[in-house]
């Protein structure tokens, strides 16, 4: 079994030390992800704390699949809650509770970490790469990611799809040097 | 979706669906298409893995001293709730039984969240506990409050793309089951004329006769997706007419289908 899956039926019994050493494990990419989209640490402090208190208390919304991409979407639908509060309302978000049913993609999320997913990045064109972190990131629309780019809605959306494809495949093949 | 063109601009939706850049709206008919169609299911968990990766790109160092503070903080929060019993549990289970709960659910959260701050800071840690505190409050309310907005959107996403999901296919699209929530994820809806609506019907499990559910318009694409509010877990069958608007107690017309659920 994952051990990540252990651990977190170790919290569902109240087990403090799993939940611990999860936090430990987790705790900047969810810090990390919250700080980029929020821009204050204090901030972002706030909404780890509560994400890892959802993890403690709701251990059951994580229904399997990868640790690392419900925990992330978490964050970044607190995240934008936050951003909604602030009066910035995107009204993107991501379904948080979906977990992956394809082992490949498992195990190319657990195998991965900040160093090669910035790599994928890199290797993407500057036009696709810009408008999906500014998706993802800034939580904004499609519709807005034109507008703030003046490039037309049908191209925005024809480069994120290539891009994402591509930054899938370089995931599963490895980044070229 | 029979225009490959369309097709195509949907998948399209799928990307951007993937990646969390729709608007709620929009968001919802995507994922009913997803529902529907296979190739955009595949479509979507391929992308969404992108989606998922891209997170591992904000991973960076968190300085020392907040990274201690931070748990500090959750540890503590952690340690008292565990010592106080089966709070935490009481509200996983509303969690579980009843979707619909949800942002009644954290308003009580958040209260609890404040008291176990506040028998915290009678303990030690004073001074940092109450400006957590203040933070804390803001946040949670802000929370709360937007969350009885979205939860109900989200769940309803979440629960019809899910892989668990159980799709009972109508020639319409589907009548779409997980756990005890169930929805109508409907297509190719005819506009119908002034006065009329569409009427959801529930057959409960052993039951001969249907209860009349919610009316509802599909939208100007003839796409409709429906929560109907009801326990699936006690529901034999679900059908749908076409009824005077307001609904009526019994259907009046043939019903466009009938799909036990089974």
């Amino acid at each position: 079994m994952d051990p990540v899956v252990r651990l977190m039926e170790r919290v569902r019994a109240r087990d403090v030390a799993a939940f611990e050493s999860l936090y430990d494990s987790y705790h900047r990419l969810v810090f990390g992800i919250s700080l980029r989209m929020l821009g204050d640490p204090m901030v972002a402090e706030d909404v780890t704390q509560t994400v890892f208190m959802k993890v403690w208390t709701s251990p059951d919304a994580f229904r399997g699949g990868s640790f690392v991409a419900w925990v992330s979407r978490v964050a970044r639908n607190r995240a934008l809650d936050v951003l909604r509060a602030r009066g910035a309302r995107p009204e993107t978000e991501l379904p948080a509770d979906l977990p992956l049913d394809g082992a490949l993609d498992d195990e190319i999320l657990e195998r991965l970490d900040a160093e090669r997913v910035r790599d994928a990045l890199s290797t993407l064109p500057a036009e696709q790469r810009a408008p999906i972190e500014m998706g993802f990131f800034g939580g904004v629309t499609h519709q807005e990611i034109a507008r703030r780019t003046d490039t037309p809605l049908g191209t925005v959306k024809t480069r994120i799809r290539a891009g994402l494809r591509t930054l899938r495949n370089r995931l599963a093949e490895g980044v070229p040097k | 979706m029979t225009d490959p063109g369309s097709r195509e601009e949907m998948l399209e939706l799928v990307a951007l669906y993937a990646l969390g850049v729709l608007p709620r709206d929009q968001a919802a008919l995507v994922a009913a298409f997803i529902a529907n169609d296979d190739g955009a299911r595949d479509e979507y968990r391929a992308l969404r893995a992108s989606a998922d990766a891209l997170a591992y790109s904000a991973d960076e160092p968190v300085d020392s001293t907040r990274s201690a503070r931070m748990k500090e903080r959750l540890m503590a929060r952690v340690s008292a709730e565990a010592a106080s019993g089966n709070g935490a549990i009481a509200r996983r289970r509303i969690g579980t039984n009843s979707g619909w709960l949800m942002g009644t659910g954290l308003a009580a959260a958040a209260a609890l969240i404040f008291s176990v701050v506040t028998v915290i800071q009678d303990v030690s840690l004073r001074s940092d506990l109450a400006q957590a505190q203040r933070r804390t409050a803001s946040l949670t309310t802000q929370l709360a409050d937007t969350e009885r907005v979205g939860q109900h959107d989200r769940q309803m996403v979440t629960d019809l793309v899910a892989p668990d999901a159980r799709r009972y296919d109508v020639a319409q699209g589907a009548v779409v089951v997980r756990g005890d929530r169930v929805y109508l994820a409907l297509s190719k809806l005819p506009a119908l004329p002034r006065g009329k609506v569409y009427q959801a019907w529930t057959l409960p499990k052993g039951a001969k006769t249907v209860q009349p559910s919610i009316t509802f318009p599909p939208n100007a694409d003839g796409i409709a997706v429906i929560a109907l509010p009801v326990d699936a877990t006690k529901l034999g069958a679900v059908a749908l007419s076409v009824e005077p608007d307001g609904g009526s107690k019994a259907p009046t017309t043939t019903p466009i289908f009938v799909r036990p659920l089974s």
